[in-house]
């Protein structure tokens, strides 16, 4: 893991600078007679047709070696094709009044047709909604479908609307109804796993120009997406040159706000929660996060990249465009005109280490990298990459203070929702965290969005279908335990550092400070650590202060560092000796006064204490090398009544022996 | 002894310099400080005269350290030495009638107070002398500090006791042992804080002391009359601790505004100051950073005064206060910044300053910005966790106790401690000054005391003297036995003192 982000790190493929990166290899599907490619997003399937085969890959697990299986179907023009949700029956369009259903196993079949001249089928979608199996949509509304395991189609319901197209995505389970003469008018409904709601009626936002009184939306121009578990819905004004989104909640749609265009053609894909705008005659990506209330994107726009692609690697083709052009080896072009995009994206990996190069708040970046999920471990590793380089850049405290509440708060936040799991395995002694072999603590699907909708009840739930379709990463969040921020950033940094104490002092104290604020607790060593950068930059008056409000958490360890550094300055040393009383560390507060010099007060400590765990030679020896005979006389006395038998000790023999030759006049 | 008392003042003090005058005739050059100046030459002359003999002679047998007191019938001499060769004496009268009794450490406390707080604005004696060989710079400088200094002691009275301001007068009322025999000059007093406000207010330090850029400052937080953080070496703490209370804090603005009307409604005003040092201005360039009403809390929340000078002339760092750090050698421009109750005060180090390009008020501005928010968030928390002015009592204890090391004591509040009879306060105030001639004897030796005495109206008086740390108490449960007594002691060092005072 470097620490440091650089731009030098992202010339991965072809060299350019990108922030986003068409997964290398892809997946590629070379059937002959290919008639057709379809993208089955409810089963994440992508399907091939010859004439009388029907080819399907799994795309959910994402795996470029993977075997298509094999249908046969009787032959026929195929408009849409689309497996159901247990992939039991394949349904076909076959032209603008008829569907044919094949059951994959009982090879039954079973054609729907709905009344020529007076509607049409503009298409269909399966459902796992308890109401009905499947939904068609036609020119005159939507007919909703219970389909049993023979086959047999029952109307359930039928929703009268007069529709122009629709869109619908699995995802989202939400399908919108355009009507109109402009397209604009829009009625949506969810399909959920709670039943079917009927979202409120609503109005598409379009400009006109002179030349373009009536511009009227087409199906491309209309975006639904998922992010953070909430869904939005995009909608391309060309005539503004505005993407306008919608935020769907259960009883409202409101209009969030508009992004700007830079291109005639548009494109959006969603990865780990953020919004990949392709501009696509621009030839690059912007990516926006929607969580943040700002319209301003997460970095500057560049062009999308593919990545580990080698020159030499021929007729490569990528899994999710709907084309079967082959691309040319040599020359990628990015963005061909036969290129289409599916919501959410299959292939664009984000990777962190761009977007961090080219983005210069780090806090916010941060707060950015936390909200990541695709990758946890890789954002976290960055996270702490980037707190590490804020320290050692000596970014100004405030920044780092940021940053740090950033992480602390994510932190706290992720254990309250209970996302964050400590890991176990982890070894002490490792420099970074070892994450590959953490596979126990895998969580699927968090991006469901549960813990957003807790907090934000009126909002439309997800599906919880949904959860099966996102990524499984080896960390499910990101968040850094106190502990952790202490080893891999405090702790590490602490050597380069050492002579700016001062300055990493201010920031362990901002960190202390964050911490406590959550209620959080963390590492002992770094309040060891904090005093050994006060003492080395002699700041007693701190040192002293951090020790009796308890901002330095008291400890046998803490006790030992001031006892250690207090070898420069003496009320260090008391300061430590003092912490080892309180903590009724008598053993080590006896021994330490020893060493002092303070052996009389030891003993009576001692005494009082009754503690005789401490060697009786240590107090004798002081005494005898102080040449104090009374006081090694009353040592000897004092010992005899505190140990039993003391008198019968080798011990006792000596001193009472030395005493009595250097003076028989003391009494013992 | 007792023909030294010829007038009516019961207060002698003076400054003098035993390498100066050594010529007959020459002798008045000695003196750098006389108090009262209305004294006549010949017995200032005298008093420096007996005083210089004795420390001649004591010298004879302890060189290190000479004479510290002499007990006479009547009155008692206190001699400090404030640097090498320049000794301050004070004389007192002794009226057990008046309560004109003291602790000579008490005493010798206010001379050390007062020369320390006089070398933290001007530097050392021996510097100014070595600066302006005449002396009359340093007695020009001298004059009013000593005089200002002491007027806090007349004007203290005066404002707590308020209906007895008419028969005192402008005498000066020296603390005798009501006060000062459960109290410690020259340690601070401090806030205990919660340790989430702890961590709140260290941030705010570094806040503070990041408005001056780059700079080295140093940065003190006082609540009302305690200090809350502070990041100077001991000494400087103490000697910024006691100005701050004395003339800076909310506390000392409030009563000095409260004895300006004072004087104002009688008419007094303080003519006679003010035209001594008139006079000896024109010499010399006079700075009375002790001078009483000169600060005022502006709008932007800086306290500012005109001690220093007027902000329109010359540069404009020039009107800005200045002292000397001890433990840095260095001298600081002092800032102060009061919210309600909070007084911060920052110090920036003034080569820094210059050299640096940076101006004060572009530091102020940072303060403002920066820290004023944080700074009444942290106001408004400690006030709501203080526990007002007997947040300290502990019930059935009067009590001090002295951290000798980190100069900094805690006792109980002056208005429990005025609960206490004069023979419990008096036997107190005679068990300390037993123990510290104990002390003083046993200076480099492992100190470690315990006593426990029955005073004449049956309260206990104990003091319990454990390496650098001291514990007084008075105990007035006449029933206890010294059994009862030290248990009670026991209990209150284990739960107040961390258990550092062991009881035998």
């Amino acid at each position: 893991m470097s620490s440091r982000p650089s731009s030098s790190q992202t010339s991965v493929g072809s060299g350019a600078l990108s922030h986003a990166y068409i997964q290398h290899p892809s997946l590629r599907c070379n059937v002959p007679e290919s008639r057709g490619l379809f993208y089955d997003d409810a089963n994440r399937l992508l399907i091939c047709v010859t004439s009388s085969q029907v080819f399907s890959w799994e795309t959910a697990t994402f795996n470029p070696d993977v075997s298509p299986s094999v249908d046969s179907i009787p032959e026929g023009p195929i408009l849409s094709i689309r497996c159901s949700l247990g992939k039991k029956v394949i349904a076909v369009q076959r032209s603008d009044c008829e569907i044919q259903f094949f059951h994959r196993e009982t090879k039954q079949t079973l054609t729907h047709k709905c009344k020529a001249g007076s509607e049409s089928i503009l298409g269909f979608f399966w459902s796992d909604s308890p109401l009905c199996d499947l939904a068609v949509v036609k020119t005159s509304g939507m007919d909703l479908f219970a389909c049993d395991s023979a086959m047999n189609l029952r109307l359930v319901e039928t929703k009268k609307v007069n529709v122009n197209w629709y869109i619908y995505t699995h995802e989202s389970r939400l399908v919108l109804l355009a009507s109109g003469l402009q397209c604009k008018t829009i009625t949506g409904f969810q399909l959920s796993t709670a039943g079917v709601v009927r979202l409120p009626k609503f109005e598409m936002t379009l400009a006109t120009t002179e030349s373009n009184s009536k511009p009227i939306i087409s199906p491309g121009d209309v975006h639904l997406i998922t992010v953070y578990g909430r869904i939005y819905c995009l909608q391309v004004d060309m005539e503004a040159m505005l993407l306008h989104t919608y935020r769907f909640y259960r009883d409202a749609v409101v209009q969030q706000g508009s992004l700007p265009i830079y291109s005639s053609k548009l494109s959006v894909s969603v990865v780990d929660n953020l919004l990949l705008v392709h501009q696509i005659d621009a030839k690059v990506v912007i990516i926006y996060d929607l969580f943040v209330d700002s319209r301003a994107p997460v970095s500057a726009p560049l062009p999308l990249l593919w990545r580990g692609y080698q020159g030499s690697d021929t007729s490569s083709q990528q899994e999710n465009e709907g084309t079967e052009s082959s691309t040319s080896s040599e020359n990628i072009v990015m963005y061909e005109d036969a290129w289409t995009f599916l919501v959410p994206d299959l292939i664009l990996d984000q990777t962190n280490k761009a977007i961090s190069a080219s983005s210069s708040d780090r806090s916010s970046l941060l707060e950015f990298l936390q909200r990541r999920k695709l990758e946890a471990n890789k954002a976290k590793q960055l996270c702490l990459g980037i707190a590490r380089t804020l320290i050692l850049e000596r970014r100004p405290a405030t920044q780092v203070t940021q940053a740090i509440d950033v992480l602390v708060t994510a932190y706290s936040y992720s254990v309250k929702a209970g996302i964050y799991k400590e890991l176990k395995n982890e070894k002490t002694t490792a420099t970074t965290p070892t994450n590959d072999g953490a596979s126990p603590d895998n969580e699927r699907g968090r991006a469901s969005g549960s813990s957003i909708d807790e907090e934000e009840e009126v909002e439309m739930n997800l599906p919880s279908g949904s959860a099966d379709e996102q990524q499984e990463s080896q960390l499910s969040s990101p968040a850094i335990s106190p502990d952790e921020l202490y080893k891999f950033v405090f702790a590490s940094v602490e050597e380069a550092m050492v002579e700016e104490s001062d300055y990493l002092v201010a920031i362990i104290t901002e960190f202390l400070r964050s911490i406590s604020a959550e209620k959080l607790k963390v590492d002992l060593n770094i309040y060891v650590m904090t005093v050994r950068l006060l003492a080395h930059s002699k700041r007693f008056a701190e040192l002293s202060l951090f020790t009796t409000n308890k901002i330095i958490e008291p400890s046998k360890e803490v006790a030992l560092q001031l006892l250690e550094s207090g070898g420069q300055n003496l009320r260090v040393r008391k300061l430590g000796l003092d912490m080892l009383r309180q903590l009724s560390l008598h053993h080590e507060y006896i021994s330490s006064l020893v060493q002092d010099g303070y052996y009389l007060e030891a003993l009576r400590y001692a005494q009082k204490r009754k503690v005789t765990s401490v060697r009786s030679s240590l107090f004798l020896e002081a005494a005898f090398a102080s040449n104090d005979m009374q006081h090694l006389a009353a040592i000897l006395r004092v010992l005899s009544e505190l140990i039993p038998g003391f008198k019968e000790t080798s011990e006792y023999y000596t001193f009472h022996g030395l005493l009595n030759e250097t003076s028989s006049s003391v009494a013992v | 002894m007792a023909s030294m008392s010829s007038g009516d003042e019961s207060l002698r003090l003076c400054v003098f310099d035993l390498r100066r005058g050594q010529t007959e005739g020459q002798e008045l050059d000695k003196i750098l400080f006389f108090h009262p100046p209305e004294l006549d030459v010949s017995t200032q002359l005298s008093v420096t005269g007996l005083s210089e003999g004795l420390i001649t002679f004591t010298r004879l047998f302890s060189p290190e350290a000479a004479c510290e007191v002499i007990e006479a019938e009547r009155h008692s001499h206190v001699f400090f030495e404030a640097e090498t060769d320049i000794w301050m004496v004070m004389v007192v009268e002794k009226n057990k009638d008046t309560g004109a009794i003291w602790r000579i450490d008490a005493l010798r406390g206010m001379l050390k107070e007062v020369h320390s707080l006089f070398v933290m604005f001007h530097g050392s004696v021996r510097a100014l002398l070595e600066k302006e060989p005449t002396g009359g710079l340093t007695r020009a400088q001298l004059y009013p500090f000593i005089t200002d200094y002491l007027s806090t002691f007349q004007k203290r009275s005066r404002s707590e006791d308020w209906c007895c301001d008419l028969f005192v007068g402008k005498k000066l009322q020296l603390p005798n042992f009501r006060e000062t025999t459960l109290s410690e000059r020259g340690t601070v007093q401090m806030l205990t804080l919660a340790r989430d406000t702890a961590l709140e207010v260290q941030s705010l330090v570094q806040v503070l002391e990041s408005c001056a850029g780059n700079l080295q400052c140093h940065s003190m937080i006082l609540f009302q009359d305690l200090l809350v953080s502070t990041t100077l070496s001991p000494d400087d703490t103490t000697n910024l601790f006691t100005f701050a209370v004395m003339r800076l804090t909310s506390q000392a603005l409030l009563s000095s505004d409260a004895s300006s009307w004072s004087y104002l409604r009688k008419g007094t005003g303080s003519s006679e100051t003010s035209s001594t040092s008139g006079s000896i201005d024109s010499q010399h360039h006079v700075i009375r950073p002790l001078q009483n009403d000169k600060w005022k809390k502006g709008k932007d929340g800086f306290l500012v005064t005109d001690v220093w000078g007027l902000e329109t002339g010359g540069s404009p760092d020039s009107a800005i206060p200045i002292v000397w750090l001890q433990q840095r050698q260095e001298r600081v421009y002092l800032l102060a910044y009061q919210y309600k109750s909070l007084t911060l005060l920052l110090l920036l180090p003034t080569t820094a300053v210059l050299n640096g390009g940076l101006s004060v008020s572009a530091v102020k501005h940072q303060v403002i910005e920066q820290a004023s928010l944080r700074i009444m968030k942290i106001e408004e928390k400690i006030s709501r966790g203080w526990g007002g002015e007997n947040a300290y009592h502990v019930k059935g204890y009067r009590y001090l106790v002295v951290d000798t090391d980190l100069e900094v004591s805690r006792a109980s509040p002056s208005g429990k401690v005025a609960t206490l009879a004069k023979e419990s306060l008096l036997a107190l105030n005679k068990l300390r000054e037993e123990v510290d001639l104990e002390k003083s004897r046993a200076k480099r030796q492992e100190r470690d005391l315990e006593i426990c005495i029955r005073a004449k109206n049956n309260a206990w008086v104990i003091a319990r003297v454990s390496r650098d740390k001291e514990l007084y108490m008075a105990l007035e449960k006449a029933s206890d036995t010294l059994l009862d007594a030290t248990d009670a002691v026991g209990r209150f060092s284990n739960r107040y003192c961390s258990g550092a005072f062991l009881m035998d």
